[in-house]
């Protein structure tokens, strides 16, 4: 399903490498998920120097490291990197270069980076089950501007390949707990632990939290069963997305959804 | 059972070497097999090639062992054993280790201590450089996440399955990732391994196999 997407050329590519690997290759078409079609951020090296490049750096600190430099707005043990994957440029793992043109429509500055303030604000109550830092904090002007950056040269007011999260067709049978159990076990154990509760290696988070008191609320996107099972599909097991067929990946989320984890804050309203 | 083992131990205890089965405690016979083997014909002394603290032999790749998970290294004795895991120069010294013994050496080289032993020839910073930038950032390129990822900061490893890397020596690292990408180390979880090894360039491997060689090893911190 993925593959139809592909240009011919890569195509070719995924079929070299899965007759010329001599082991029978379990990775999916994803080995090469980045091709030509998908719009690349620009590299690290060409961030510039100065205080834009150096709040550019700091986004990228707080993104990857949120626990730790962004402490006080943070209720878990995830990052924002843990749904965001390689520092938020992954394709279909919601890439902040796709949330950036996400809002076309609001060409003037101040309007666009509003919405997209908001859009972070709701990541920190929910997904890292915190408070959100205001508007115009240190933490949300860097933030900012890491999106800004990752953004450059996208192109704005058109549907970006690899934008957002996969949205996933209605699986043949509905979602089953039980069935999502067997390909928790079998398939994301290893890493996240049979109790969801992620690893650790020296006193750090390797693995984070899938359920439980320290991993994202009952107002998280991934809260919501579709949104996950297409997570999931694309990106794991790490480095092993698009290994799960639709059905496993429609059941593991209803799985890891029906675990316990915090309840979704109140309603507040906002300035 | 109970006075067997009582029986034995006592047994143990006055001819004062550690016994075979219940005897003496899995620590004492553990390094009794490291040291000498396990009084087996084709018994061989794990100390041979990963000495008797675990710090391995860099000039022939033999892997440095000390401090890695317990439950990691009694699965790869038992994987090449059973010849799931490729290792050509292990299969030839584990076969008549029983399943006692293999838990025995396990915990005691778990627990044992080594400093790194330097490698062949001096690193190239170049190369440690790079492979530094995969290790730490990935290559999502070619879908390859940071090995620190899954092999923990530094590279020290996540128990029970994620072995720590660094420390390790490069002969022998380079010689795993093309084991995974082109030989028989098959039994790797979900293929993981393989899947990431197939995908690094010969250069990247190098680079990476440079890079965590020039760490220095964990000290543990698991019981
Ligand atoms: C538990 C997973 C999770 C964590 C942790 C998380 N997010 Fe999100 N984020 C999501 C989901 C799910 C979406 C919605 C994507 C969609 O609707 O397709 C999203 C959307 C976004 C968007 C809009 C992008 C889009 O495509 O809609 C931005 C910007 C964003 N998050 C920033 C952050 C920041 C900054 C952090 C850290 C403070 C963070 N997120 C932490 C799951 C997470
Ligand atoms: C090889 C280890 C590994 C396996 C196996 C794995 N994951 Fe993950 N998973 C990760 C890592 C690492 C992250 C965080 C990514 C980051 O920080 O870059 C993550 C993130 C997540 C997240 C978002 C963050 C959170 O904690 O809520 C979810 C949900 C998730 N994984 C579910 C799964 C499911 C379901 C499976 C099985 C189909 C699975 N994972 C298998 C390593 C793994
Ligand atoms: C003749 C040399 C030799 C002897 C003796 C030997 N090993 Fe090994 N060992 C190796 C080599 C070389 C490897 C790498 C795999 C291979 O090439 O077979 C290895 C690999 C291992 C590994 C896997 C390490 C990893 O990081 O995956 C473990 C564990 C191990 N040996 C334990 C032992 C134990 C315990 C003994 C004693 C019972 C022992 N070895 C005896 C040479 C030896
Ligand atoms: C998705 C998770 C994952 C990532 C990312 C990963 N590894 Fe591994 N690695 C593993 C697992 C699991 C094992 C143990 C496999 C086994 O038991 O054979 C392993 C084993 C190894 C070994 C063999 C260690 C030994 O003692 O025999 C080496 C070497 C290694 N990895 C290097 C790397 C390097 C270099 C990278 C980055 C390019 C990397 N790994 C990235 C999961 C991963």
């Amino acid at each position: 399903m993925v593959v139809r997407r592909f240009s011919r050329g890569v195509l070719l590519a995924v079929v070299a490498v899965l007759v010329l690997s001599p082991v029978g290759a379990r990775g999916g078409p994803l080995e090469v998920m980045q091709g030509s079609e998908i719009f690349t951020p620009p590299s690290d090296s060409e961030i510039p120097k100065g205080p834009f490049g150096d709040l550019v750096r700091k986004g990228e600190r707080i993104f990857t490291q949120t626990g730790r430099f962004a402490r006080h707005y943070v209720g878990n043990d995830l990052t924002c990197e843990s749904c965001h994957l390689d520092r938020g440029r992954k394709p279909y793992a919601a890439p902040l270069w796709g949330a950036y043109v996400l809002y076309p429509r609001f060409r003037s500055k101040n309007h666009m980076v509003n919405k997209l303030d908001e859009r972070i604000q709701g990541c920190f109550r929910f997904s890292m089950n915190g408070t959100p830092p205001p508007v115009t904090s240190e933490t949300m002007k860097a933030l900012i501007a890491y999106s800004f950056w990752m953004s450059r040269g996208a192109p704005v007011g058109v549907k970006l390949k690899g934008q957002g999260m996969l949205s996933l067709p209605k699986p043949a049978s509905s979602p089953s707990v039980l069935r999502g159990k067997k390909v928790y076990v079998a398939r994301c154990a290893l890493c996240h632990g049979m109790h969801g509760q992620g690893r650790t290696s020296h006193g750090g988070q390797v693995f984070p939290p899938v359920w439980g008191k320290r991993s994202y609320n009952k107002g998280a996107g991934l809260f919501k069963v579709s949104k996950l099972a297409g997570f999931v599909k694309m990106n794991m097991p790490l480095s092993k997305g698009d290994t799960l067929t639709d059905q496993e990946s429609w059941d593991v989320a209803a799985y890891v959804d029906s675990q316990p984890r915090p309840a979704k804050p109140r309603k507040r309203s906002r300035s | 059972m109970k006075t067997t083992f009582s029986a034995l131990f006592l047994a143990a205890g006055i001819i004062a070497i550690p016994g075979p089965s219940g005897a003496a405690s899995l620590m004492d016979w553990g390094r009794h097999v490291a040291k000498a083997g396990n009084g087996k014909p084709g018994g061989t002394a794990c100390m041979e090639c990963h000495r008797l603290d675990g710090g391995g032999m860099p000039s022939i790749g033999a892997p440095r062992i000390s401090g890695q998970p317990r439950q990691y290294i009694a699965r790869e004795i038992r994987e090449v054993k059973e010849g799931k895991r490729y290792g050509p120069v292990m299969a030839g010294v584990v076969q008549n280790l029983s399943p006692r013994d293999i838990r025995a050496v396990a915990l005691y080289y778990s627990r044992a201590k080594s400093p790194k032993l330097p490698d062949v020839g001096p690193s190239d910073p170049a190369l440690v450089a790079e492979g530094k930038h995969i290790a730490t950032r990935g290559f999502w390129k070619k879908n390859i996440p940071a090995c620190v990822q899954c092999h923990g900061p530094n590279g020290y490893g996540v128990p029970p399955l994620f072995p720590y890397i660094a420390g390790q020596n490069r002969t022998y690292l380079l010689r795993q990732l093309m084991a995974y990408a082109f030989l028989k180390r098959q039994d790797d979880p979900e293929g993981l391994m393989r899947g990431i090894a197939r995908r690094l360039t010969m250069a990247q491997r190098k680079a990476v196999a440079e890079y965590f060689s020039s760490l220095k090893p964990p000290v543990r911190d698991v019981p």
